[in-house]
């Protein structure tokens, strides 16, 4: 066709075959740089550790199943990324619900059922007020729910006085103990919502509207999306995945206990964007952010089966979540140069 | 600056010679020659866009010119810097006031000056003192200890003239600085200038209101399309003469626009609309299948005008009917919900998503026709592919596919892709804002042809534009804006660019212009 745009068709570059060939190994860096890294990590703890421990069935399981609460967590905070915006109040969001549905099993003695839902609810409205605080009052996203946040963690202080709730019925510990063919149900209700949000983001009107705003807000309104609302949507999101993740986390300990989940805020952070790093460029994904949370996880996996000392753990996942957003950045821009 | 040249008469403060500059191959500045002498008001005039901010933004050191010299007191200089500039006494007010919100009057007025110091401290009682004989010569009547969010206008604009006067200046460079004062307000400006020149100070002075520029400046230099078209040196010169150096004497065809035709119903009616910034008692109609023109100046309130009708922003008095029925919308879903499109006239920054596909840019705006059933939402994507292919066909959108980014299309292919995203459905009412700003003379032939198909539709188009050969060409009837108003309705053979340039530079308190 001869009406090709013009800046596809590189002239300048057809002239310099080495520029170009440098130019393509920077863009697949940039796109596959992520998940190079975390072949290479697999590879190298395979041939490491012991009798190839790593590789083993059960622990692979074990890995995706190590997953699948910052994997949820993370899409709802992807979710929020997406629409633009980003919310530091997950982490204390699922700590609140961890107590909340254990205190309202064993203290209110609600069933089951009425607990994960009233628990949800709670997670949602928290989301609401984010993006009304955010959206409507134009509270820096920062500030609006780092301070949401704090006042969560008061909530959970005062509902519990700060003790542990214990003695749970064995129906919500089985919650995440039982398996559904061979496979731990945590990693069913993860692929569910994942899958679930993935078509909500791509699929449905919703979704694309989020993209728009998140893309360029002036323009999404001035063709006619309401961008407060869909962004206040993906702070809704972003509280109910988090709450679900609070709820599973109290189940998997057996008890409900004060600020158990706000360490999940930097575990999906550092996934949301180790994900907008890989497969494209620079936007939030949901695939891209459970690739980002396998590879903190198979990081962390791979060094304490080499018996590595606990700090270094933590050193990597810095590390891994600065260089390969860095690579990715620069691949991208040399690439585009 | 008293030196003497061979011939006994003075050395020009500034002189400018054969300055031109290009950004991305658009020639802004052609072979820019004048004088700019001390103790004399030099008027810049010129269209939007002839290119007078261009050479105030090489004096200030902003942009560097592609060739020419500046010389300064006979001597050639490089400002490769805004810090040169103030190095050699220039000073520059621009439209988008530079005050510092939420700080005094002294502290604005000092900003940039090497503060007296005593260790580590500064001790601000010199400051205090000569901003208090600066504020005394320009006859300020408010507070150093005022913060500038309290200032009217005009009072800001003196905060900024005393902050040139701080630094000695020996050129002030003003960028319409009467374009929002009263009457009296003007006046006092006018006083202000008149003492600066008065002391031997040389003041550059941009401005659209001619007669201002007739009364006010010794010196004036007309600007069109980059070059040069006028050097006035000493001489009184009337506004019928600047308006033929503004507009110029190659006039491109077509020489006037369509030719009436018998109007359909009014799609839009606009009574007496005013918002609370500039737009004052608006009323004009667009009906089915015309194409009618907003013409005036930046500034002039028409796309306020059509912001409100939009919906993304807010009228304080008047109507608006789309097809007969009043409307005032809230919010702009609200306006595509009732069928009516918008190009917005920033278009990187309000219209595309760069880092989208086509046709995602295109089926955003029309997401709801796009879904399997009320009761499954999902979004057709086949479906969407294939209606977006269809509309940027229509627009002969320049690209493989609809699946290619739009930051890799030219500007005006974007623009293409933000009128196509309107067509999915036929509007009723579609309003362009600067369609043709950055599109090359080619795909502009192409915006033209597609606004003038959409109007044979039935659609009711309004095209707000400051370039007039463009409402020329493409309308059918352009109503001119000036400070807000309405200063005339041009039909048929009536619409010439002079004509649109007369009542654009028609204001408040005058009669409109005789063409």
């Amino acid at each position: 066709m001869s009406l090709a745009t013009p800046s596809l068709a590189p002239s300048p570059l057809q002239a310099q075959p080495s520029r170009r060939v440098r130019r393509i190994a920077l863009l697949i860096i940039g796109k596959y740089g992520t998940l190079i890294a975390l072949a290479i990590m697999m590879l190298y703890f395979s041939l490491a550790s012991k009798n190839t421990a790593f590789l083993q069935p059960n622990n692979l399981l074990n890995i995706v199943n190590q997953s699948t609460l910052t994997a949820i967590i993370a899409s709802g905070l992807t979710i929020v990324s997406v629409a633009g915006e980003l919310d530091l109040s997950v982490g204390y969001n699922a700590s609140l619900a961890a107590v909340l549905v254990t205190g309202l099993i064993a203290n209110q003695g609600l069933p089951l059922a009425l607990a994960i839902l009233v628990t949800i609810a709670v997670g949602a409205l928290v989301g609401v007020t984010n993006g009304v605080l955010v959206t409507k009052v134009r509270i820096n996203a920062v500030v609006a729910t780092l301070g949401v946040g704090t006042i969560l963690v008061g909530l959970s202080f005062g509902y519990t006085a700060g003790t542990p709730i214990i003695s749970l019925p064995k129906a919500f510990t089985g919650l995440t103990l039982r398996s559904f063919l061979g496979i731990p149900l945590p990693i069913w209700y993860m692929v569910v919502i994942l899958a679930v949000l993935w078509v909500a983001l791509n699929r449905t009107q919703l979704g694309q509207r989020m993209q728009a705003s998140g893309a360029n807000r002036s323009a999404a309104r001035l063709a006619g999306v309401r961008v407060e609302r869909a962004q206040t949507a993906a702070f809704v999101i972003a509280g109910v995945c988090a709450a679900i993740t609070g709820i599973l986390l109290a189940s998997v300990l057996g008890s409900g206990t004060v600020s158990s989940a706000d360490g999940y805020l930097l575990d999906a952070f550092a996934a949301v964007f180790l994900g907008s790093a890989t497969l494209r460029d620079g936007d939030f994904h949901i695939v891209g952010t459970l690739i980002g949370v396998l590879i903190v996880n198979v990081g962390f996996n791979g060094l304490g089966i080499l018996g590595t000392p606990t700090f270094y753990q933590f050193v990597f996942k810095g590390g891994i979540l600065i260089f390969a957003v860095a690579l990715s950045t620069i691949a991208r821009k040399y690439a585009k140069d | 600056m008293n030196s003497l040249r061979d011939d006994g008469r003075p050395l020009p403060f500034i002189r400018i010679s054969g300055v031109s500059k290009t950004f991305g191959g658009v020639n802004a500045l052609t072979g820019v020659s004048f004088d700019i002498r001390a103790g004399v008001v030099h008027g810049l005039v010129g269209a939007n866009g002839a290119g007078k901010s261009t050479l105030i933004r090489c004096l200030a050191g902003i942009h560097q010119p592609d060739s020419g010299t500046i010389e300064i007191d006979g001597e050639p200089v490089v400002i490769a810097e805004p810090d040169d500039a103030s190095a050699h006494g220039l000073s520059f007010i621009h439209q988008e006031m530079s005050l510092i919100p939420r700080w005094d009057v002294l502290r604005n007025m000092a900003l940039g000056l090497p503060p007296t110091t005593h260790g580590k401290f500064i001790d601000w009682r010199p400051t205090q003192a000569r901003a208090g004989e600066v504020a005394h010569m320009l006859g300020m009547t408010f507070k150093l200890s005022t913060c500038v969010d309290d200032l009217s206008v005009a009072e800001k604009w003196m905060v900024l003239i005393g902050r040139a006067l701080m630094r000695d200046a020996r050129l002030i460079a003003m960028d319409e600085p009467t374009a929002s004062l009263s009457a009296t307000e003007v006046e006092r400006l006018h006083a202000v200038v008149r003492m600066l020149v008065a002391r031997g100070t040389a003041v550059l002075f941009v401005s659209h209101r001619l007669d201002e520029v007739s009364q006010l400046c010794r010196d004036v230099t007309v600007f069109k399309d980059g070059f040069v078209t006028e050097r006035v040196v000493d001489r009184p010169i009337s506004k019928a003469q600047l308006v033929h150096a503004i507009v110029g004497r190659e006039l491109v065809i077509p020489e006037h626009g369509h030719e009436p035709k018998t109007p359909g119903q009014p799609i839009l009616e606009v009574r007496h609309l005013s918002d609370d910034t500039i737009v004052k008692d608006v009323s004009f109609v667009v009906h089915e299948g015309e194409v009618v023109g907003l013409g005036g100046l930046v500034g002039a309130g028409r796309s306020e005008v059509a912001k409100i009708v939009f919906g993304a922003a807010r009228a304080i008095a008047g109507e608006v009917f789309l097809d007969g029925r009043p409307i005032a919308f809230r919010h702009p879903s609200d306006a595509v919900a009732a069928g009516i499109g918008f190009v917005p006239e920033e278009r990187r920054a309000e219209g595309v998503f760069l880092d989208r596909t086509i046709d995602f840019n295109i089926n955003i705006a029309k997401l709801g026709s796009m879904i399997t059933s009320r009761w499954w939402p999902l979004l057709k994507v086949k479906e969407g592919h294939r209606r977006a292919q269809r509309v940027a066909d229509l627009v002969t959108i320049k690209a493989k596919d609809v699946g290619i980014l739009v930051e890799n299309l030219s500007g005006g292919n974007q623009q293409k892709v933000v009128i196509a995203r309107w067509l999915l459905d036929r509007p009723q009412l579609l309003i362009l804002d600067e369609p043709s700003r950055g599109v090359d003379v080619g795909a502009r032939a192409d915006l033209y042809d597609v606004i003038r198909k959409l109007a044979e539709t039935g659609t009711a188009v309004l095209v707000i534009s400051s370039d007039n050969e463009e409402l020329v060409t493409v309308c059918d009837r352009v109503v001119v804006m000036a400070e807000g108003r309405v200063t005339g309705t041009l039909t048929g053979p009536a619409i010439t660019v002079e004509h649109i340039v007369h009542r654009s530079f028609a204001h408040e308190g005058e009669e409109a212009l005789a063409p």
